[in-house]
């Protein structure tokens, strides 16, 4: 499961930055090193927030750096999501 | 290996926008073998400009913005656009007029800023909170209000509904949406780039940048064909193969980048047969800006008071700062009032033109308007702004949302590409549709914003992410 959060999400990271899939890392920094700007950074959280029909909160932005960071938000999102469904 | 073949090319762009042009520029200056298809018989899209004898006038986009704050300066370095044109700068780039009182935006930020404080002493503090916030670019603060209205932002800083109304009157006039409806994140993008580093002024007229683009295009190896219009996009197992011209003419490509509207681009040139009803739901639900009602003035040289030239005057004239009723009444096609329009006199003195949002509508609301409204607007502009004006005109004319769709084919003449909601921003499909490999949008239907900055950002954005594929 959680492997094909991050595949998906470096997918979107893809095809939003136009890096190869294969050139993105988990560490590399979405402004520094994948030349991601202030619009493209919203289109990736708005294909994220589809792509999972999850919400990013306003309090989770400043956490959102790295490849890294962005897919355990989206995995801590989505046990919660799953948690909310059985409560 | 090189491109042989005549009607084989290495990527093709359907429309010479500003974001066609830039992105053609790009791909040829890397080397690319590019074709520039455009169905009007000169470059621009809406930065156009016509003659009628002695006067010339900006059809639609009539100034530049964003060099300090935006990627102009970068574009134009990279394709030597600078040595082409000349630029000059007029101070201040826009002013807010009303009956009681004029704030204008300086090149000096500190002087804006003063202007607002002394209409608004009681908010001093916040203004300058505000517009110290604007000319700061943070992703991280973009992200966080990337579903936040105008209104949103304004309701954090302001308690005055004027103040906030004054400030979103220039948004409301250049993207067509009310503060409670338009995104926060183009709100900004519209300050920096048109308000805060606004009122640069082309000499010889607007035509002269799709001119110099063009040029530039042509000397980097681009091939750019005038009066061409695409009648499709051939696609097969999901990847877009080229186009078809008149007669049938096929093209091929393997890049193909649609710098025409978004409905137009999958609905006829893709076609339906190639959508899935999930995208076609999405297409539909899509909301276009609406469009915008010009009038085009030839003067003599004889008026006394004219005001200065090359400033976009932001006109209230009615002291009404309800933009959200403007919004609905406009939408609906009643002018009867002209709460709020946008004037502006040439830098050569011999021209003005004046903006009004407005509503598509059909032929016959516009053959019964037109005049109309014509003659309303020019009254209003005497009463305002100019007096004696009446007697000044040696040419006048309009064009109505009706002749913006006819001479660049953007779905219901809409002015800025989808209506600029929260929730019509960034959204990928429209900008590179997952669907079909090698398809790319460009300019002011992919979400991602309008205005010259914003699709010139675009066009430059588009060459990039091909580049990364056909380099590698």
């Amino acid at each position: 499961m959680a492997e094909k959060v991050e595949k998906a999400i470096v997918s979107i990271i893809s095809e939003v930055s136009g890096f190869d899939e294969e050139e993105i890392k988990p560490e590399m920094n979405f402004f520094d090193d994948l030349e991601i700007d202030s619009i493209k950074a919203i289109e990736i959280t708005v294909a994220i927030e589809k792509k999972f029909k999850i919400s990013v909160r306003d309090e989770d932005v400043p956490n959102i750096t790295t490849v890294k960071h962005a897919v355990e938000l989206v995995n801590a999102l989505l046990e919660q999501k799953a948690a909310d469904a059985k409560a | 290996m090189p491109r042989l073949n005549a009607n084989e090319y290495d990527a093709v762009i359907i429309g010479a926008g500003i974001s066609g042009l830039v992105c053609g520029c790009y791909l040829a200056k890397a080397g690319m073998k590019v074709l520039i298809a455009e169905q009007h018989y000169k470059p621009g899209g809406y930065c156009t400009s016509f003659k009628r004898g002695e006067f010339n006038f900006a059809a639609s986009a009539h100034f530049l913005g964003g060099f300090r704050y935006g990627n102009l300066n970068t574009i134009f370095n990279d394709l030597g656009i600078f040595e082409k044109l000349i630029i000059k700068k007029f101070d201040p780039s826009n002013k807010i007029i009303t009956p009681n009182y004029i704030v204008s935006f300086w090149a000096d930020l500190g002087r804006t800023i003063k202007d607002f404080q002394t209409v608004f002493p009681d908010e001093s503090d916040n203004i300058e909170a505000f517009f110290n916030f604007l000319i700061k670019s943070d992703p991280k603060a973009s992200l966080r209000m990337r579903t936040w209205t105008f209104k949103d932002l304004l309701d954090k800083y302001f308690a005055s509904a004027e103040l906030k109304s004054i400030l979103s009157f220039p948004l409301f006039g250049n993207a067509a949406l009310p503060p409670s409806l338009i995104s926060a994140f183009i709100g900004i993008k519209i300050f920096r780039e048109f308000l805060l580093d606004g009122g640069y002024y082309l000499e010889g007229g607007m035509q002269v940048l799709p001119d110099a683009l063009a040029q530039r295009f042509k000397e980097f190896g681009g091939e750019l064909q005038l009066s061409k219009l695409v009648k499709k996009i051939r696609i097969k197992n999901g990847k877009a193969l080229g186009i078809y011209v008149d007669q049938d003419e096929f093209i091929s490509a393997d890049y193909v980048i649609s710098n025409c509207d978004a409905r137009q681009t999958f609905l006829k040139l893709v076609g339906k047969k190639i959508l899935d009803q999930d995208f076609m739901d999405k297409l539909d639900q899509m909301v276009p800006s609406l469009s915008g009602y010009v009038i085009y003035l030839g003067i003599d040289e004889h008026i006394s008071e004219l005001p200065q030239t090359g400033v976009n005057m932001w006109v209230l004239p009615n002291a009404n700062f309800e933009l959200d009723n403007i919004y609905h009444t406009v939408k609906d096609g009643k002018f009867h009032n002209i709460d709020g329009y946008l004037l502006y006199v040439s830098p050569d003195k011999r021209s003005i033109l004046a903006f009004l949002v407005a509503p598509f509508k059909n032929k016959r609301f516009w053959i019964n308007n037109k005049k109309k409204l014509l003659d309303a607007l020019i009254t209003r502009i005497d009463m305002d702004i100019i007096p004696g004006l009446q007697k000044h005109i040696k040419f006048k004319d309009a064009a109505t949302p009706q002749t913006m769709f006819r001479f660049t084919l953007n779905y219901k003449g809409a002015a800025f590409g989808w209506a600029c909601n929260p929730s019509q921003l960034a959204l990928t499909d429209f900008r590179k549709p997952s669907f079909i490999k090698g398809l790319y949008l460009t300019g002011h239907w992919t979400t991602k914003g309008f205005g010259i900055p914003g699709v010139m950002y675009v066009g430059h954005d588009t060459a990039n992410m091909i580049l990364r594929k056909w380099i590698a």
